[in-house]
């Protein structure tokens, strides 16, 4: 009988526990991960923001900041690997609990781009405080309709990043693409090199040809871009372009980058500049700043790539990260509370200097010369830069194109006009 | 509990086997009551959750394979244009003949060194048991983590150059990983040093099955060590054959994890597999459609060639 107790008493708990555990199973996938609506006028929100090194991100930096200054705010940050950031950043906004303010980028080149997260509904229109920081030229990357989805948080300038001490030690940094080829020659026998290259990473091999690109196709025809999208012209068709690609293979036989470049991870490019074996990488110039402060006393300054006519030279500089409100917060009270302190003038300038960036206000009282942009500051003074070309491509498997196809030219699998060919295959799907 | 372990046939034969049983005498308990434990019907939020999870997911996932979904808004049906797309674009082509190559690689070469091994250590080696564990261990590694120790020793700057540069072989020295010749037979390798624990442990688990007096006799008869093995252990170790190869496909044909690390499918597309480019298709790029279309692909070419490989190993053909 005691069995016949205990097993009608085992029935009644496994038809219990059966429901009770699936239930808590679901209420647990159903929680939010970011958006928790908090009583008393929302003074709590969160934020998701990519990270890829060790360093403290600007973005949290500039949040504590606020923390401090409005002590009855509370952030909860969440921070993604930079790798997996576009992917989880797109499921968390299309399952509705992404963090209530997330850092996108503008254009629709990313899989964090502003223009297809706003145009499936996800971002919140932003006000007067954002269309105010929009640079110039570039409300169509952050918007449609008259309405903005993002806040630039700052200019970024994707050029070069040079370690000063190592190139004056090799006779200064070449002034044109004649003499950088020299240079190239000059150094390879001592086992150093002009370039560290991340070969094996297609986002610092498609960086390289967008800074070959600069000069041969945007300098001449900043519009470009919009031809390209009006159909009046292609990758494959256009000289420019051609010329670019080609001068990776240059660059190449030349002898510019390290040995074994094209299987190099991002570890030989701050392994090479901060050593100083390698004088200058293909890197967002923000860079300046962290290796300056691991590369043993060496200075870093922001350069563009050096062109094959000096009136030529052109660099590009664009706001690249933004501020966004997730739509379906239930926080946006208080998120847009902190988007509009960080576009005070004295948060944006601060924001630059935590990321060792440009301002995305007051760009034309910036004193260059005594900052690590003193090279790029006439070109940015005398109006010679653009937004980084991808921001305005229709999707990123253009980019990608282009950045494999250069790992192929660098490693003999393929010709210019393939990967020319490849970027307007991708462009149309 | 005994009682529904059984048979139900060996069930009731147990009294009359056993003679007396402890119990026997007494008024004999309806069948299906007081010991029966456990009902078809406990097992439904099982079932519900397997098939939610698995197959509810793989057939919506199925679905998207025929849409333009880029993963996040508004989708149109396009019906079997991305399956077109696929067999149209090289790169995708390219991915289909490297996924073969390291599957079909890895379960050859991995499937040999796993039996050489097994037939070395089945017997008499006294450090056997040591040298299981070794020649085992690479299984039980996360891949991950092994695909970069992999990456560091092919790496330009790693052990391998090192090594090549130290016996005079300093111009063999390259990046394995980035070259376009080497680098498919550079993750083949690591595939095959993964792989071959496995193969082993299956075999080992084949060979022990083998009656050592079956061997002896055909050794007595005149039978040197090739024939021994060709006619006497390999017909007996058919069944580990056929799991061994079938596992080894599955796994070599879904390989993923070691590829993104060792090389993310560089140089430009030289050690793509399916696998990778379903994940680039549909998380990198923002195609889910295609990268669904690339999956189901994928899951026939697995069905197909388990099946194939099934029923050319299977050890009776009535089976």
């Amino acid at each position: 009988m005691t069995q016949h107790r205990r097993s009608a008493g085992l029935k009644v708990i496994g038809a219990l526990a059966v429901p009770t555990i699936a239930a808590l199973a679901l209420t647990g996938c159903s929680s939010s991960a970011g958006s928790t609506s908090s009583s008393g006028g929302s003074k709590e929100f969160s934020l998701a923001f990519a990270t890829s090194n060790t360093i403290e991100s600007p973005f949290q930096v500039l949040a504590e900041n606020y923390m401090k200054s409005h002590p009855d705010v509370k952030i909860t940050f969440n921070p993604q690997p930079n790798d997996s950031y576009d992917q989880t950043l797109r499921t968390q906004l299309q399952a509705g609990n992404a963090s209530d303010v997330v850092v996108t980028s503008p254009g629709s080149g990313t899989g964090r781009s502003i223009l297809p997260l706003a145009g499936a509904g996800f971002l919140e229109p932003l006000d007067d405080a954002a269309k105010e920081l929009l640079p110039e030229g570039s409300a169509s990357t952050f918007g449609s309709d008259g309405k903005v989805y993002g806040q630039a948080t700052e200019i970024t300038v994707a050029a070069l990043v040079a370690n000063e001490t190592a190139a004056e030690a090799t006779g200064g940094f070449p002034a044109d693409f004649s003499s950088l080829q020299q240079q190239c020659k000059a150094l390879e026998p001592s086992g150093k090199s002009l370039f560290a290259l991340a070969g094996a990473a297609p986002p610092n091999t498609g960086l390289m040809a967008m800074s070959l690109a600069a000069s041969r196709v945007y300098a001449e025809d900043p519009k470009w871009n919009d031809k390209r999208a009006a159909k009046e012209t292609t990758f494959a068709g256009s000289d420019g372009w051609k010329s670019a690609l080609e001068a990776v293979k240059t660059l190449k036989d030349a002898g510019c980058f390290q040995k074994g470049a094209a299987g190099g991870g991002f570890d030989a490019i701050t392994k090479g500049l901060a050593s100083g074996t390698s004088v200058s990488g293909f890197i967002p110039a923000p860079s300046w700043k962290q290796l300056e402060s691991a590369g043993g006393g060496s200075k870093f300054s922001v350069r563009s790539l050096p062109a094959e006519r000096a009136s030529n030279s052109y660099v590009f500089a664009s706001a690249n990260y933004a501020f966004s409100i997730n739509a379906a917060s239930k926080n946006k009270e208080a998120a847009k509370a902190f988007l509009d302190w960080a576009a005070e003038p004295e948060q944006t300038k601060a924001f630059a200097e935590i990321d060792g960036a440009l301002p995305v206000t007051g760009l034309d009282k910036y004193d260059f010369e005594g900052s690590a942009y003193k090279n790029v500051g006439d070109l940015i003074k005398d109006g010679k830069y653009g937004p980084l070309p991808n921001i305005q491509w229709p999707n990123s498997a253009v980019y990608d194109a282009l950045a494999t196809g250069v790992q192929g030219i660098i490693t003999g699998q393929k010709s210019p006009d393939q990967v020319l060919q490849a970027m307007d295959a991708a462009w149309g799907q | 509990m005994t009682a529904t372990m059984q048979p139900e046939s060996e069930a009731a034969e147990a009294p009359r086997r056993g003679g007396h049983t402890p119990g026997a005498g007494q008024k004999t308990r309806p069948r299906g009551q007081g010991l029966q434990f456990g009902h078809w019907w406990w097992a439904l939020p099982g079932i519900a959750l397997v098939f939610a999870i698995h197959y509810v997911a793989t057939g919506i996932g199925g679905f998207f394979a025929f849409t333009n979904w880029t993963g996040i808004g508004s989708f149109k049906i396009t019906g079997w244009a991305n399956f077109e797309a696929i067999f149209k674009d090289p790169t995708k082509v390219g991915a289909l003949s490297n996924t073969l190559f390291l599957a079909f690689g890895s379960v050859l070469l991995g499937n040999i060194a796993g039996l050489v091994i097994a037939l070395g250590l089945n017997r008499v080696l006294k450090t056997r048991y040591i040298l299981r564990t070794l020649f085992f261990m690479p299984v039980v590694l996360s891949p991950l983590a092994t695909a970069y120790i992999w990456k560091y020793i092919f790496d330009f700057d790693g052990p391998l150059n090192a090594f090549l540069t130290a016996v005079g072989g300093a111009d063999q020295a390259k990046p394995w990983l980035a070259d376009p010749q080497w680098a498919i037979w550079t993750v083949l390798v690591v595939l095959v040093w993964s792989s071959t624990g496995f193969a082993m442990v299956i075999f080992m688990a084949g060979l022990a099955g083998v009656p050592a007096e079956v061997e002896e006799a055909a050794a007595i008869d005149g039978a040197n060590l090739w024939q021994r093995f060709r006619n006497v252990t390999l017909p007996a170790i058919r069944p580990a054959v056929a799991i061994a190869t079938t596992l080894g496909i599955v796994q070599g044909l879904r390989v993923f994890d070691p590829i993104m690390a060792l090389t993310g499918g560089g140089p430009a597309g030289a050690t793509e597999t399916l696998a990778t480019q379903v994940y680039k298709q549909a998380f990198a790029l923002g195609n889910f459609g295609g990268g669904a279309a690339l999956a189901l692909v994928l899951a026939a070419i697995i069905l197909i060639f388990a099946v194939i490989q099934q029923r050319l190993t299977r050890s009776n053909p009535e089976d």
